[in-house]
C-alpha cells in the first residue's frame, strides 16, 4: 500500500505526482485524504484542510499588515491628520494607533486565529484530547519527575 | 559627587548609587529563591534538562514565554528607547509584540508537530545536513551571546542602585556590578537544568510583572499623573512633554523605523529560546493557545512601558534637567529610567528596590533561557552531533555546563564597555535570528522542496549580511578598526543608513529567501522521507504528546526502503 509508491527510492521525480487520489487504506482519517502524500507549498495548498487553513492564515496576515504597518506608514503621508491629538484621551493619533493599537490589535487577531483554528479542527473532526492512557497522570506526576 | 568614576562612562546621572540594605536583602532573597527552586527541580539527565518533559499547559507556558521574553530589554530598555528616542521607541513595542502573531499563524503549531528539541535539530533534520545543523548551532550560540550582552548591561546598571560601587579593583562601579551579576547568573544556571528554569520562569514572571506594574501605578498615583489606567492616562501628559517625545521621525527616519520593526518581528520568529517553548507543550493546540497567552502577558508590560517612559521623562525634566538636546539624558540614565522614575517620585527605598529587583529578575530569566539554548546547541548539536557521536549523557551535560560558563565569561567581557543601549544590543541578536534562522524555519515548514543546498547557501548569505553592518557600526566601538571609523564611530555612513545593524533583517531576510529558493530550485529535490516529514507538520491528524513528525513518517513505512 503506502510503501508501493513511497519506498521505491525514486525520490527526485516523486513530488510532481502530488495529490494522488488513490484510496490507500490505513492512514486516511474521516476525510479520506492521505496527508503524507500531499505536497506542501504555501502558495498551492494540496488538501482541503490546508486550503481552508491557509485562507484563515492569509486573511489574518493581511489584517496584521494593515494594523501594524498602516498607521506608521500613513504618518509621513498625511502628518497633519495623524499627529492631531485625540480629544479626551489626549494622545496624538499616530502615537495611539502605533503604541496601543498595534499590540492590542495583534493580541485580538491572535485570539481570533486560535478560535478559528479550533473551529477548523472541529470541522475536520480533530481532537487534541490526549487519550486517557498514561497521559492523564503525567500532568501531575511529571512535576515531580517521571521516572523514565 | 560622581567624580570617582574610573573608566567606563556608564553612570546613570541622578540615580542614588550606594549600598542599600533592604533592597539588597530583597534581591538576595529573590535570587536565593530562584536557586532553591532551581535546586529542587534539578535534573541530571539531558531529557529533563532541555524540554522539561513536555508537560506544560497553556497558561503556564504562556507565562514562561512571557518571562523568557521580558528581558532587561523589555523591562528597562523599552521605556529607555521611548524616553530617549520618542516615537522611534514604539518600533520596539510593535516589533516585540506583534511578531508573536506571525509566529502563531505560520510556525507555532507546525514546529510543535515537527517536534525537535532545538533550532539546530530542526535545521539539521529538516535539511539532512550536519553542516546546516552546525551553522544553526553556531548561530544559536551567537544569538545567546549578543542578546545576553544587553542583559548584562541592564543587570550592571540596576545593580548599582542596590549594591552601590562594590569596587572590584581595576573596574568601575558598573563593571564590578556586571561581573558580580553574571557570576550569580552562571552559578544559578549551572546548577539547574531547564525543568528548574521553566518552573522558575513562572515565578519570575509574576515577580516581574507585579514589580513593574506596582512601580508604574505608584509613580502615576503619587505624582498625580494617573489613577486606575496609567496605560491610557499618560496620553494627556504627552501634550505637556517636549515635542521630541511624540513627534514622528525626528530621531530616526521612516526607513529605520520600518527596518527596526520588521527585524524585531522576524527575529521573534527565529529566536531559538522562544521556539524551544513550543516543544514543552502537550499538543499543537496548546502550542497555539500558549502563544496567545504569551502575547497577552507580554502586552501587559508593553502597554505600560510607554506610560512609565512618559512619567520618567517628565520627572527627569523637573528634577534633573532637560531630557533632549545637549547634554540631555544619558543612555545609562535612560536604561534605568524605570528605577529612576520611582526614585525621583520620592517613593520609599524598599519600593524602589522592588522595582529594581524586577529588572534583575527580567535579566536573569532571559539570560537563563538564552544560555540553555546556546549551551545545548554546543553540547547536543556540535559535540554529540559532530565531534563525539557516542557521547554519554554525562559527557553531554558536562559540555553543556562548560559552554554555559564560557558564554558567561565572554558576555561579561563584552558587557564591560557595551557599544549601545540595552534595546539596541538585544536587537542585534534579533537581526541575526531574523536573517539566518527565520527563513530556514519558514521555508522549511512551508515549502517541502527547500533542500540542503538551498539551506546552506541561504544561511551563509544571512550570516554575511548580518556581519557587514555589525563590523561597520558595532565592532569599531570595541577599539577594533576604530582607526578606520569616522568621527561618528562608523566605517561607512551610507551603509549604516541603508543597512543599519539594528534593522539589517529588512534587507537580509528577503535576500536569504530568494537565495534559498533559487538554489533549491536548481539543485535536486530533498528525499521523499523529508518531504513527508514536512507534510506531517501540516496534516490535521492529531499526534501523541511525545511524537515527532519523523517518528510518524518512519513508523508508517518501517520496513520499506534500504
Amino acid at each position: 500500500m503506502k510503501n508501493s509508491d513511497a519506498g521505491d527510492g525514486s525520490t527526485a521525480d516523486e513530488s510532481t505526482t502530488e495529490s494522488d487520489p488513490r484510496p490507500d487504506g490505513g492512514v486516511a482519517p474521516d476525510d479520506g485524504v492521505a496527508y503524507l502524500d500531499a505536497e506542501v507549498n504555501i502558495f498551492s495548498p494540496s488538501t482541503p484542510f490546508m486550503r481552508d487553513h491557509l485562507r484563515i492564515i492569509w486573511s489574518g496576515f493581511v489584517a496584521w499588515l494593515l494594523i501594524v504597518f498602516g498607521p506608521v506608514s500613513l504618518t509621513p503621508i498625511i502628518p497633519g491628520v495623524m499627529t492631531a491629538p485625540i480629544p479626551v484621551i489626549g494622545f496624538p493619533l499616530h502615537y495611539f494607533l502605533v503604541g496601543i493599537g498595534a499590540p492590542v490589535g495583534a493580541l485580538l487577531l491572535s485570539i481570533w486565529y486560535a478560535r478559528k483554528r479550533d473551529a477548523l479542527d472541529e470541522e475536520y473532526g480533530i481532537s487534541h484530547e490526549t487519550e486517557p492512557e498514561p497521559e492523564t497522570e503525567v500532568a501531575t506526576a511529571a512535576d515531580g519527575g517521571t521516572a523514565e | 559627587m560622581s567624580g570617582h568614576l574610573l573608566q567606563s562612562g556608564l553612570l546613570p546621572e541622578g540615580l542614588e548609587i550606594s549600598f542599600k540594605l533592604i533592597p539588597g536583602i530583597m534581591v538576595t532573597a529573590m535570587l536565593l529563591l530562584f536557586l532553591a527552586v532551581g535546586y529542587v527541580f534539578k535534573v541530571a539527565d539531558t531529557e529533563g534538562m532541555w524540554v522539561a518533559g513536555r508537560s506544560i499547559g497553556n497558561v503556564e507556558n504562556g507565562m514562561a514565554i512571557g518571562a523568557n521574553w521580558m528581558s532587561a530589554a523589555s523591562y528597562l530598555g523599552m521605556a529607555a528607547t521611548i524616553a530617549l528616542f520618542g516615537f522611534y521607541g514604539l518600533a520596539f513595542v510593535v516589533g516585540w509584540s506583534t511578531g508573536y502573531f506571525i509566529l502563531l499563524i505560520f510556525m507555532a503549531a507546525q514546529m510543535r508537530r515537527f517536534g525537535k528539541y532545538t533550532a539546530p535539530d530542526f535545521v539539521g533534520d529538516r535539511f539532512n545536513s550536519d553542516g546546516a545543523r552546525a551553522m544553526a548551532a553556531v548561530t544559536t550560540f551567537l544569538i545567546g551571546f549578543v542578546y545576553a550582552i544587553g542583559q548584562a548591561r541592564g543587570m550592571g546598571l540596576v545593580g548599582l542602585y542596590i549594591f552601590g560601587d562594590i569596587g572590584i579593583p581595576g573596574l568601575s562601579g558598573y563593571q564590578s556590578m556586571v561581573v558580580l551579576m553574571m557570576a550569580i547568573t552562571v552559578g544559578y544556571l549551572t546548577l539547574s537544568g531547564m525543568l528548574g528554569a521553566t518552573k522558575n520562569m513562572t515565578v519570575q514572571f509574576v515577580i516581574l510583572i507585579v514589580a513593574f506594574l506596582a512601580g508604574l501605578y505608584a509613580v502615576g498615583y503619587t505624582q498625580g499623573y494617573s489613577t486606575v489606567l496609567p496605560q491610557l492616562e499618560y496620553g494627556r501628559l504627552i501634550g505637556a512633554l517636549s515635542a521630541e517625545f511624540s513627534e514622528p521621525f525626528t530621531t530616526e527616519s521612516y526607513y529605520t523605523w520600518i527596518a527596526t520593526a520588521f527585524t524585531l518581528v522576524v527575529g521573534t520568529c527565529g529566536l531559538p529560546h522562544v521556539l524551544v517553548r513550543f516543544y514543552t507543550v502537550e499538543s499543537e493546540r496548546t502550542a497555539r493557545w500558549s502563544t496567545v497567552w504569551g502575547l497577552f502577558f507580554i502586552c501587559l508590560l508593553y502597554l505600560s512601558a510607554p506610560a512609565f517612559a512618559a512619567f520618567g521623562t517628565d520627572l527627569y525634566a523637573k528634577e534633573i534637567g532637560a531630557v533632549y538636546g545637549d547634554p540631555g539624558m544619558s543612555s545609562a540614565a535612560g536604561d534605568v529610567i524605570v528605577v529612576l522614575a520611582t526614585q525621583l517620585a520620592g517613593l520609599p527605598e524598599w519600593f524602589v528596590g522592588l522595582v529594581a529587583s524586577g529588572g534583575i529578575a527580567a535579566a536573569i530569566a532571559t539570560t537563563a533561557g538564552l544560555f540553555i539554548a546556546g549551551s545545548s546547541a554546543i553540547s547536543h548539536d556540535i559535540y554529540k552531533g559532530l565531534i563525539n557521536p557516542d557521547a554519554t549523557q554525562r559527557q553531554q551535560v558536562l559540555v553543556g555546563r562548560l559552554s554555559i560558563v564560557a558564554l558567561g565569561v565572554i558576555t561579561t567581557l563584552a558587557a564591560l564597555d557595551p557599544a549601545a543601549p540595552i534595546a539596541a544590543l538585544v536587537t542585534y541578536a534579533f537581526s541575526l535570528a531574523g536573517s539566518v534562522l527565520f527563513p530556514m524555519f519558514f521555508l522549511g515548514l512551508w515549502w517541502e522542496n527547500t533542500n540542503r543546498q538551498g539551506a546552506l547557501a541561504g544561511m551563509s548569505t544571512g550570516l554575511v549580511i548580518w556581519l557587514v553592518p555589525m563590523i561597520n557600526e558595532v565592532v569599531p566601538s570595541y577599539g577594533i578598526l576604530a582607526g578606520a571609523a569616522g568621527s561618528d564611530g562608523v566605517l561607512s555612513a551610507a551603509l549604516a543608513q541603508w543597512l543599519p545593524a539594528i534593522g539589517s533583517a529588512l534587507v537580509a531576510a528577503p535576500v536569504v529567501f530568494v537565495v534559498t529558493i533559487a538554489v533549491s530550485l536548481v539543485t535536486d529535490e530533498p528525499p521523499l522521507e523529508t518531504k513527508r516529514m514536512v507534510r506531517q507538520c501540516h496534516s490535521p491528524e492529531p499526534m501523541g504528546q511525545q511524537q515527532t513528525a519523523e517518528e510518524v513518517v518512519s513508523g508508517a513505512e518501517t520496513p520499506g526502503d534500504d
